[in-house]
Protein backbone atom coordinates (compact mmCIF):
# COMPACT_ATOMS: atom_id res chain seq x y z
CA UNK A 1 0.00 0.00 0.00
CA UNK A 2 1.63 3.60 -0.97
CA UNK A 3 1.52 6.19 1.44
CA UNK A 4 -0.93 7.96 -1.18
CA UNK A 5 -3.57 5.09 -1.25
CA UNK A 6 -2.57 5.22 3.01
CA UNK A 7 -3.44 9.02 3.35
CA UNK A 8 -6.52 8.60 1.10
CA UNK A 9 -7.94 5.94 3.09
CA UNK A 10 -7.65 7.34 6.02
CA UNK A 11 -9.17 10.21 4.55
CA UNK A 12 -12.35 8.28 2.94
CA UNK A 13 -12.71 6.43 6.60
CA UNK A 14 -13.49 9.88 8.71
CA UNK A 15 -15.20 11.81 5.31
CA UNK A 16 -17.57 9.48 4.43
CA UNK A 17 -18.40 8.69 8.25
CA UNK A 18 -19.20 12.58 9.03
CA UNK A 19 -21.16 12.90 5.58
CA UNK A 20 -23.11 9.41 6.25
CA UNK A 21 -23.78 10.35 9.91
CA UNK A 22 -24.61 13.99 9.31
CA UNK A 23 -26.14 14.17 5.79
CA UNK A 24 -27.57 10.89 4.05
CA UNK A 25 -28.66 9.71 7.07
CA UNK A 26 -30.89 12.13 7.03
CA UNK A 27 -32.60 11.25 4.07
CA UNK A 28 -34.98 8.74 4.02
CA UNK A 29 -38.36 8.00 1.59
CA UNK A 30 -41.24 5.74 2.03
CA UNK A 31 -44.64 5.56 2.72
CA UNK A 32 -47.50 4.58 5.38
CA UNK A 33 -44.46 5.22 7.35
CA UNK A 34 -42.35 3.05 6.92
CA UNK A 35 -38.83 3.71 4.96
CA UNK A 36 -37.78 2.19 2.05
CA UNK A 37 -35.26 4.22 0.19
CA UNK A 38 -32.11 4.54 2.13
CA UNK A 39 -28.69 6.32 0.40
CA UNK A 40 -25.55 4.84 1.51
CA UNK A 41 -22.04 6.39 0.30
CA UNK A 42 -20.08 4.35 2.98
CA UNK A 43 -19.41 1.36 1.25
CA UNK A 44 -17.09 3.63 -1.00
CA UNK A 45 -14.53 3.34 1.49
CA UNK A 46 -14.14 -0.40 1.09
CA UNK A 47 -14.80 -0.64 -2.72
CA UNK A 48 -11.70 2.02 -3.43
CA UNK A 49 -9.27 0.01 -0.73
CA UNK A 50 -6.07 -0.77 -2.85
CA UNK A 51 -6.78 -4.03 -5.18
CA UNK A 52 -3.95 -5.88 -3.19
CA UNK A 53 -4.80 -5.58 0.97
CA UNK A 54 -4.92 -8.97 1.98
CA UNK A 55 -8.84 -9.70 2.50
CA UNK A 56 -8.76 -9.95 6.67
CA UNK A 57 -8.09 -6.41 6.60
CA UNK A 58 -10.26 -5.20 4.04
CA UNK A 59 -13.17 -7.27 6.18
CA UNK A 60 -12.04 -5.92 10.19
CA UNK A 61 -11.79 -1.92 7.84
CA UNK A 62 -15.17 -2.23 7.01
CA UNK A 63 -16.40 -3.98 10.29
CA UNK A 64 -14.81 -0.58 12.07
CA UNK A 65 -16.49 1.77 10.11
CA UNK A 66 -19.85 -0.13 10.16
CA UNK A 67 -19.42 0.03 13.81
CA UNK A 68 -18.38 3.66 13.85
CA UNK A 69 -21.77 4.71 11.69
CA UNK A 70 -23.61 1.95 14.02
CA UNK A 71 -23.17 4.29 17.46
CA UNK A 72 -24.53 7.35 15.73
CA UNK A 73 -27.60 5.74 14.21
CA UNK A 74 -28.49 3.74 17.11
CA UNK A 75 -28.15 0.76 15.34
CA UNK A 76 -25.38 -1.32 16.88
CA UNK A 77 -24.15 -4.23 14.60
CA UNK A 78 -26.63 -3.68 11.85
CA UNK A 79 -24.10 -1.63 9.37
CA UNK A 80 -21.19 -3.30 10.81
CA UNK A 81 -22.59 -6.52 9.51
CA UNK A 82 -23.41 -5.68 6.40
CA UNK A 83 -20.49 -3.82 5.46
CA UNK A 84 -18.05 -6.77 7.02
CA UNK A 85 -20.14 -8.90 3.92
CA UNK A 86 -19.64 -6.09 1.37
CA UNK A 87 -16.17 -6.92 2.11
CA UNK A 88 -15.94 -10.36 2.10
CA UNK A 89 -18.05 -10.35 -1.21
CA UNK A 90 -15.19 -7.75 -2.71
CA UNK A 91 -12.86 -10.52 -4.14
CA UNK A 92 -15.96 -12.71 -5.81
CA UNK A 93 -16.93 -8.85 -7.44
CA UNK A 94 -13.50 -8.30 -8.41
CA UNK A 95 -13.48 -11.76 -10.00
CA UNK A 96 -17.01 -11.11 -11.90
CA UNK A 97 -15.33 -7.70 -13.45
CA UNK A 98 -11.61 -8.88 -13.86
CA UNK A 99 -10.35 -7.58 -17.46
CA UNK A 100 -9.32 -10.25 -19.89
CA UNK A 101 -5.60 -10.24 -19.06
CA UNK A 102 -6.01 -9.78 -15.06
CA UNK A 103 -5.43 -6.72 -12.78
CA UNK A 104 -2.32 -4.73 -13.22
CA UNK A 105 -0.19 -5.11 -10.08
CA UNK A 106 -0.11 -1.56 -9.51
CA UNK A 107 -3.80 -1.01 -10.53
CA UNK A 108 -6.15 0.59 -7.88
CA UNK A 109 -10.28 0.79 -8.44
CA UNK A 110 -10.42 4.23 -9.45
CA UNK A 111 -11.54 5.69 -13.09
CA UNK A 112 -7.89 6.44 -13.86
CA UNK A 113 -6.69 3.16 -14.10
CA UNK A 114 -10.12 1.03 -14.77
CA UNK A 115 -12.17 3.28 -16.48
CA UNK A 116 -15.41 5.30 -15.78
CA UNK A 117 -17.54 2.03 -16.86
CA UNK A 118 -15.86 -0.85 -15.48
CA UNK A 119 -16.42 1.64 -11.90
CA UNK A 120 -19.44 1.99 -12.17
CA UNK A 121 -20.41 -1.83 -12.94
CA UNK A 122 -18.00 -2.39 -9.54
CA UNK A 123 -19.82 0.21 -7.73
CA UNK A 124 -22.71 -1.33 -8.73
CA UNK A 125 -22.35 -4.82 -7.61
CA UNK A 126 -20.76 -3.94 -4.65
CA UNK A 127 -23.80 -1.69 -3.48
CA UNK A 128 -26.40 -4.39 -4.90
CA UNK A 129 -24.25 -6.83 -2.65
CA UNK A 130 -24.07 -3.98 0.56
CA UNK A 131 -27.60 -2.96 0.24
CA UNK A 132 -28.96 -6.65 0.22
CA UNK A 133 -26.55 -7.44 3.12
CA UNK A 134 -28.18 -4.75 5.34
CA UNK A 135 -31.75 -5.09 4.53
CA UNK A 136 -31.49 -8.77 5.18
CA UNK A 137 -30.12 -7.95 8.56
CA UNK A 138 -32.35 -5.00 9.04
CA UNK A 139 -35.65 -6.88 8.94
CA UNK A 140 -34.09 -10.00 10.42
CA UNK A 141 -36.19 -12.97 8.74
CA UNK A 142 -36.49 -13.94 4.68
CA UNK A 143 -40.02 -14.13 5.48
CA UNK A 144 -40.07 -10.44 4.40
CA UNK A 145 -38.08 -11.07 1.22
CA UNK A 146 -40.53 -8.73 -0.68
CA UNK A 147 -39.57 -5.57 1.62
CA UNK A 148 -35.90 -6.37 1.41
CA UNK A 149 -36.36 -6.52 -2.57
CA UNK A 150 -38.67 -3.28 -2.60
CA UNK A 151 -36.09 -1.72 -0.36
CA UNK A 152 -33.15 -2.88 -2.25
CA UNK A 153 -34.88 -1.77 -6.12
CA UNK A 154 -35.49 1.48 -4.45
CA UNK A 155 -32.03 2.37 -2.58
CA UNK A 156 -29.72 1.02 -5.24
CA UNK A 157 -30.35 4.01 -7.75
CA UNK A 158 -30.10 6.69 -5.41
CA UNK A 159 -26.63 5.11 -3.53
CA UNK A 160 -25.48 4.77 -7.19
CA UNK A 161 -25.99 8.15 -8.10
CA UNK A 162 -24.61 9.39 -4.89
CA UNK A 163 -21.60 7.69 -4.69
CA UNK A 164 -20.88 8.44 -8.63
CA UNK A 165 -20.92 11.85 -7.90
CA UNK A 166 -18.62 11.15 -5.42
CA UNK A 167 -15.89 9.54 -7.22
CA UNK A 168 -16.61 12.01 -10.28
CA UNK A 169 -16.03 14.82 -8.04
CA UNK A 170 -13.13 13.78 -6.38
CA UNK A 171 -11.94 11.49 -9.09
CA UNK A 172 -8.97 10.29 -6.58
CA UNK A 173 -5.77 8.88 -8.11
CA UNK A 174 -5.69 6.17 -5.51
CA UNK B 1 -0.08 -29.32 11.50
CA UNK B 2 1.49 -27.76 8.31
CA UNK B 3 -0.92 -28.55 6.31
CA UNK B 4 -4.11 -27.25 8.70
CA UNK B 5 -1.93 -24.33 9.32
CA UNK B 6 -1.69 -23.42 5.38
CA UNK B 7 -5.33 -24.18 5.72
CA UNK B 8 -6.14 -21.22 7.95
CA UNK B 9 -3.89 -19.12 5.93
CA UNK B 10 -5.39 -19.46 3.07
CA UNK B 11 -8.96 -19.14 4.01
CA UNK B 12 -8.01 -16.72 6.40
CA UNK B 13 -10.59 -14.15 5.09
CA UNK B 14 -13.36 -16.78 5.71
CA UNK B 15 -13.00 -17.13 9.00
CA UNK B 16 -12.84 -13.47 9.60
CA UNK B 17 -15.44 -13.36 7.86
CA UNK B 18 -17.63 -16.01 9.86
CA UNK B 19 -15.84 -14.02 13.54
CA UNK B 20 -17.06 -10.77 12.39
CA UNK B 21 -20.59 -11.87 11.75
CA UNK B 22 -20.99 -13.48 14.49
CA UNK B 23 -20.37 -10.66 16.78
CA UNK B 24 -22.56 -8.28 14.58
CA UNK B 25 -25.37 -10.79 15.28
CA UNK B 26 -24.63 -11.15 18.61
CA UNK B 27 -24.81 -6.78 18.72
CA UNK B 28 -27.85 -7.04 16.66
CA UNK B 29 -29.90 -9.06 18.90
CA UNK B 30 -28.57 -7.45 22.18
CA UNK B 31 -29.20 -4.10 20.83
CA UNK B 32 -32.13 -3.77 18.80
CA UNK B 33 -35.49 -4.49 19.81
CA UNK B 34 -37.17 -5.35 16.62
CA UNK B 35 -34.67 -8.09 15.99
CA UNK B 36 -34.42 -9.60 19.60
CA UNK B 37 -37.81 -9.78 19.51
CA UNK B 38 -37.66 -11.69 16.38
CA UNK B 39 -34.47 -13.81 17.75
CA UNK B 40 -36.71 -14.95 20.91
CA UNK B 41 -39.73 -16.06 18.55
CA UNK B 42 -37.64 -17.93 16.52
CA UNK B 43 -35.69 -19.46 19.03
CA UNK B 44 -39.42 -20.94 21.36
CA UNK B 45 -41.18 -21.86 18.22
CA UNK B 46 -37.73 -24.09 17.40
CA UNK B 47 -36.59 -24.20 20.57
CA UNK B 48 -39.41 -25.94 22.28
CA UNK B 49 -39.96 -28.67 19.83
CA UNK B 50 -36.17 -29.25 19.74
CA UNK B 51 -36.69 -29.37 23.74
CA UNK B 52 -39.77 -31.87 23.35
CA UNK B 53 -38.01 -34.23 20.47
CA UNK B 54 -34.89 -35.28 22.76
CA UNK B 55 -36.90 -35.38 25.96
CA UNK B 56 -38.87 -37.91 24.21
CA UNK B 57 -36.19 -39.91 22.53
CA UNK B 58 -34.60 -40.03 26.17
CA UNK B 59 -37.72 -40.90 28.01
CA UNK B 60 -37.96 -44.90 28.71
CA UNK B 61 -40.57 -46.14 26.87
CA UNK B 62 -42.72 -47.55 29.37
CA UNK B 63 -42.07 -45.37 32.20
CA UNK B 64 -43.12 -42.57 29.63
CA UNK B 65 -46.51 -44.03 29.21
CA UNK B 66 -47.26 -45.14 32.85
CA UNK B 67 -45.91 -41.61 33.76
CA UNK B 68 -48.92 -40.42 31.39
CA UNK B 69 -51.61 -42.58 33.06
CA UNK B 70 -51.00 -41.19 35.83
CA UNK B 71 -50.51 -37.68 34.89
CA UNK B 72 -54.38 -38.11 33.55
CA UNK B 73 -55.47 -39.27 36.74
CA UNK B 74 -54.11 -36.57 38.58
CA UNK B 75 -55.71 -34.45 36.57
CA UNK B 76 -59.13 -36.19 37.28
CA UNK B 77 -58.46 -36.41 40.85
CA UNK B 78 -57.61 -32.67 41.30
CA UNK B 79 -60.86 -31.94 39.30
CA UNK B 80 -62.66 -33.77 42.11
CA UNK B 81 -61.28 -31.81 45.21
CA UNK B 82 -64.39 -29.44 46.52
CA UNK B 83 -62.32 -26.26 45.37
CA UNK B 84 -62.84 -27.23 41.83
CA UNK B 85 -66.56 -27.54 42.37
CA UNK B 86 -69.36 -25.19 42.47
CA UNK B 87 -72.09 -25.22 44.50
CA UNK B 88 -75.10 -25.64 42.66
CA UNK B 89 -78.02 -25.92 45.36
CA UNK B 90 -80.02 -23.13 46.17
CA UNK B 91 -80.72 -24.18 49.83
CA UNK B 92 -77.33 -24.39 52.20
CA UNK B 93 -78.92 -26.88 54.21
CA UNK B 94 -80.05 -29.46 51.66
CA UNK B 95 -78.58 -31.82 49.09
CA UNK B 96 -75.29 -30.00 48.62
CA UNK B 97 -73.16 -33.20 48.66
CA UNK B 98 -74.73 -34.60 45.74
CA UNK B 99 -75.23 -31.68 43.57
CA UNK B 100 -71.99 -30.31 42.24
CA UNK B 101 -70.94 -28.19 39.11
CA UNK B 102 -67.59 -28.54 37.62
CA UNK B 103 -66.17 -24.98 37.71
CA UNK B 104 -62.16 -25.80 37.38
CA UNK B 105 -60.69 -28.27 35.32
CA UNK B 106 -57.14 -29.66 35.36
CA UNK B 107 -55.15 -30.19 32.07
CA UNK B 108 -51.55 -32.18 32.86
CA UNK B 109 -48.99 -31.02 30.78
CA UNK B 110 -44.95 -31.18 30.95
CA UNK B 111 -42.39 -28.90 31.26
CA UNK B 112 -40.37 -28.89 27.95
CA UNK B 113 -38.12 -25.43 28.42
CA UNK B 114 -37.13 -23.48 31.38
CA UNK B 115 -35.46 -20.36 31.34
CA UNK B 116 -32.11 -19.70 33.07
CA UNK B 117 -32.79 -18.85 36.54
CA UNK B 118 -32.67 -14.87 37.13
CA UNK B 119 -35.15 -12.34 38.33
CA UNK B 120 -37.70 -13.23 35.41
CA UNK B 121 -38.56 -16.48 34.84
CA UNK B 122 -40.53 -18.69 32.63
CA UNK B 123 -40.99 -21.45 31.09
CA UNK B 124 -42.65 -23.51 28.10
CA UNK B 125 -45.49 -26.26 28.45
CA UNK B 126 -46.19 -28.55 26.00
CA UNK B 127 -50.07 -27.88 26.01
CA UNK B 128 -51.01 -25.24 23.67
CA UNK B 129 -54.62 -23.58 22.42
CA UNK B 130 -55.63 -26.77 20.53
CA UNK B 131 -56.09 -28.49 23.45
CA UNK B 132 -57.67 -25.26 25.03
CA UNK B 133 -55.45 -23.26 27.04
CA UNK B 134 -55.23 -19.56 27.28
CA UNK B 135 -53.73 -16.66 27.96
CA UNK B 136 -54.02 -15.65 31.97
CA UNK B 137 -54.73 -19.37 33.02
CA UNK B 138 -53.19 -20.58 36.29
CA UNK B 139 -50.39 -23.73 36.26
CA UNK B 140 -50.10 -25.63 39.65
CA UNK B 141 -47.49 -28.29 40.61
CA UNK B 142 -46.29 -30.57 43.19
CA UNK B 143 -49.09 -29.08 46.21
CA UNK B 144 -48.17 -25.33 45.08
CA UNK B 145 -48.47 -22.85 42.26
CA UNK B 146 -46.10 -23.00 39.50
CA UNK B 147 -47.42 -19.66 37.30
CA UNK B 148 -49.77 -18.10 35.16
CA UNK B 149 -50.01 -18.44 31.13
CA UNK B 150 -48.51 -15.60 29.07
CA UNK B 151 -48.06 -17.39 25.52
CA UNK B 152 -49.86 -19.81 23.97
CA UNK B 153 -49.06 -21.13 20.41
CA UNK B 154 -50.74 -24.27 19.16
CA UNK B 155 -49.03 -27.09 21.07
CA UNK B 156 -47.23 -24.68 23.45
CA UNK B 157 -47.73 -21.89 26.28
CA UNK B 158 -45.54 -19.90 28.01
CA UNK B 159 -45.69 -19.38 31.16
CA UNK B 160 -44.67 -16.82 33.77
CA UNK B 161 -43.29 -18.53 36.72
CA UNK B 162 -44.23 -17.25 40.20
CA UNK B 163 -40.43 -16.35 40.52
CA UNK B 164 -40.93 -13.52 38.23
CA UNK B 165 -40.66 -9.92 39.53
CA UNK B 166 -43.82 -9.24 37.62
CA UNK B 167 -45.72 -11.54 39.08
CA UNK B 168 -48.84 -10.80 41.01
CA UNK B 169 -51.41 -13.03 42.91
CA UNK B 170 -53.71 -12.54 45.15
CA UNK B 171 -53.28 -14.55 48.50
CA UNK B 172 -54.55 -14.49 51.58
CA UNK B 173 -54.77 -16.82 54.75
CA UNK B 174 -57.92 -18.69 55.75
CA UNK B 175 -59.27 -15.66 58.38
CA UNK B 176 -60.34 -14.28 54.72
CA UNK B 177 -57.44 -11.50 55.04
CA UNK B 178 -55.75 -10.86 51.93
CA UNK B 179 -53.11 -9.68 49.87
CA UNK B 180 -50.85 -9.63 46.66
CA UNK B 181 -48.25 -12.25 46.23
CA UNK B 182 -44.67 -11.31 44.64
CA UNK B 183 -41.63 -12.39 44.25
CA UNK B 184 -38.59 -9.98 45.07
CA UNK B 185 -36.17 -11.94 42.86
CA UNK B 186 -34.02 -12.98 45.72
CA UNK B 187 -34.72 -16.43 47.17
CA UNK B 188 -36.36 -19.27 45.10
CA UNK B 189 -37.69 -20.91 47.98
CA UNK B 190 -39.76 -17.56 49.61
CA UNK B 191 -42.09 -15.82 48.25
CA UNK B 192 -43.33 -12.04 50.23
CA UNK B 193 -47.19 -11.01 50.46
CA UNK B 194 -47.56 -7.24 50.03
CA UNK B 195 -51.16 -5.20 51.29
CA UNK B 196 -51.91 -7.19 53.91
CA UNK B 197 -53.31 -4.96 56.69
CA UNK B 198 -51.64 -4.63 59.81
CA UNK B 199 -54.27 -5.47 62.40
CA UNK B 200 -55.05 -9.28 60.99
CA UNK B 201 -53.11 -11.22 63.12
CA UNK B 202 -50.85 -13.53 61.54
CA UNK B 203 -48.45 -15.89 63.36
CA UNK B 204 -45.43 -18.08 62.12
CA UNK B 205 -46.42 -21.49 60.42
CA UNK B 206 -50.00 -19.67 58.96
CA UNK B 207 -50.85 -21.39 56.24
CA UNK B 208 -51.04 -19.09 53.10
CA UNK B 209 -53.77 -20.49 50.53
CA UNK B 210 -55.34 -18.73 47.33
CA UNK B 211 -58.32 -16.64 47.22
CA UNK B 212 -59.42 -16.98 44.02
CA UNK B 213 -60.55 -13.28 43.42
CA UNK B 214 -58.44 -12.65 40.23
CA UNK B 215 -60.25 -16.23 38.55
CA UNK B 216 -56.49 -17.30 37.73
CA UNK B 217 -56.68 -19.94 40.63
CA UNK B 218 -59.58 -22.30 42.61
CA UNK B 219 -59.89 -20.61 45.86
CA UNK B 220 -58.42 -22.61 48.82
CA UNK B 221 -55.00 -23.78 47.14
CA UNK B 222 -52.21 -23.96 49.45
CA UNK B 223 -49.41 -22.05 48.51
CA UNK B 224 -46.94 -21.65 51.51
CA UNK B 225 -46.46 -21.04 54.85
CA UNK B 226 -45.71 -17.69 56.64
CA UNK B 227 -42.00 -17.40 57.93
CA UNK B 228 -42.13 -14.25 59.63
CA UNK B 229 -44.07 -10.96 59.24
CA UNK B 230 -43.33 -6.99 58.86
CA UNK B 231 -45.42 -4.20 59.72
CA UNK B 232 -44.34 -1.67 57.76
CA UNK B 233 -45.36 1.50 59.86
CA UNK B 234 -47.43 4.43 58.69
CA UNK B 235 -49.21 2.25 55.56
CA UNK B 236 -51.17 0.36 57.72
CA UNK B 237 -49.83 -3.07 55.83
CA UNK B 238 -47.62 -5.45 56.66
CA UNK B 239 -45.19 -8.05 54.41
CA UNK B 240 -45.09 -11.69 54.79
CA UNK B 241 -42.31 -13.85 53.90
CA UNK B 242 -43.87 -16.88 53.03
CA UNK B 243 -41.80 -20.00 52.74
CA UNK B 244 -43.75 -22.07 49.05
CA UNK B 245 -45.09 -25.47 49.74
CA UNK B 246 -43.22 -26.57 46.29
CA UNK B 247 -39.76 -25.35 44.33
CA UNK B 248 -41.10 -24.28 41.25
CA UNK B 249 -37.42 -23.88 39.90
CA UNK B 250 -37.43 -28.07 39.89
CA UNK B 251 -41.02 -28.76 38.43
CA UNK B 252 -41.14 -31.11 36.10
CA UNK B 253 -44.90 -30.98 35.55
CA UNK B 254 -47.29 -28.52 35.89
CA UNK B 255 -51.40 -28.52 35.48
CA UNK B 256 -53.29 -26.22 33.63
CA UNK B 257 -56.54 -24.81 35.57
CA UNK B 258 -59.36 -23.93 33.22
CA UNK B 259 -62.28 -21.64 35.01
CA UNK B 260 -65.01 -22.51 33.02
CA UNK B 261 -66.89 -19.93 34.74
CA UNK B 262 -64.23 -17.38 33.73
CA UNK B 263 -66.32 -15.57 30.68
CA UNK B 264 -69.18 -15.25 32.95
CA UNK B 265 -67.53 -13.47 35.86
CA UNK B 266 -65.86 -11.45 33.63
CA UNK B 267 -68.96 -9.95 32.04
CA UNK B 268 -69.36 -9.07 35.51
CA UNK B 269 -66.02 -7.19 35.72
CA UNK B 270 -66.82 -5.21 32.81
CA UNK B 271 -69.61 -3.02 34.47
CA UNK B 272 -68.31 0.16 36.02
Amino acid sequence: MTSAALVNSVLRFFGLLLAQIFVFNQVAWGWEGRDYLFIFIYPLFVAMLPLRSPRPVVILLGFLLGLSIDFFSETLGLHAGALAFTAYCRPLVLRMLQPRDGYNIKATPTINDMGSGWMFRYLGLMLLAHLLGFFLLQTFSVFFITDILIKTLLSLPASLVATGVLVLIFNPKA
Amino acid sequence: MGRLLRILIHSSGLFTFAAVELLCLFLIVNHNDTQRQIWAETKSVYGSSLAEFISDKLAFIDVGRENEILRRENAALLARIPGSGYDTSVDTLLVRDSVMQQRFTYLASRVVNKSPYGPYNTLVIDRGSNLGVERGQGVVADGGLLGIVSEVTPRHARVISILHLDTRISAGLDNNAFGTLRWNGRDPRRVTITDMPDYVPVAPNDTIYTTGYSNVYPTGLPIGTVESTEPLPGTGSQDLTVLLLNDPLTAGNGYVVRDLFKDELDQLNQVK
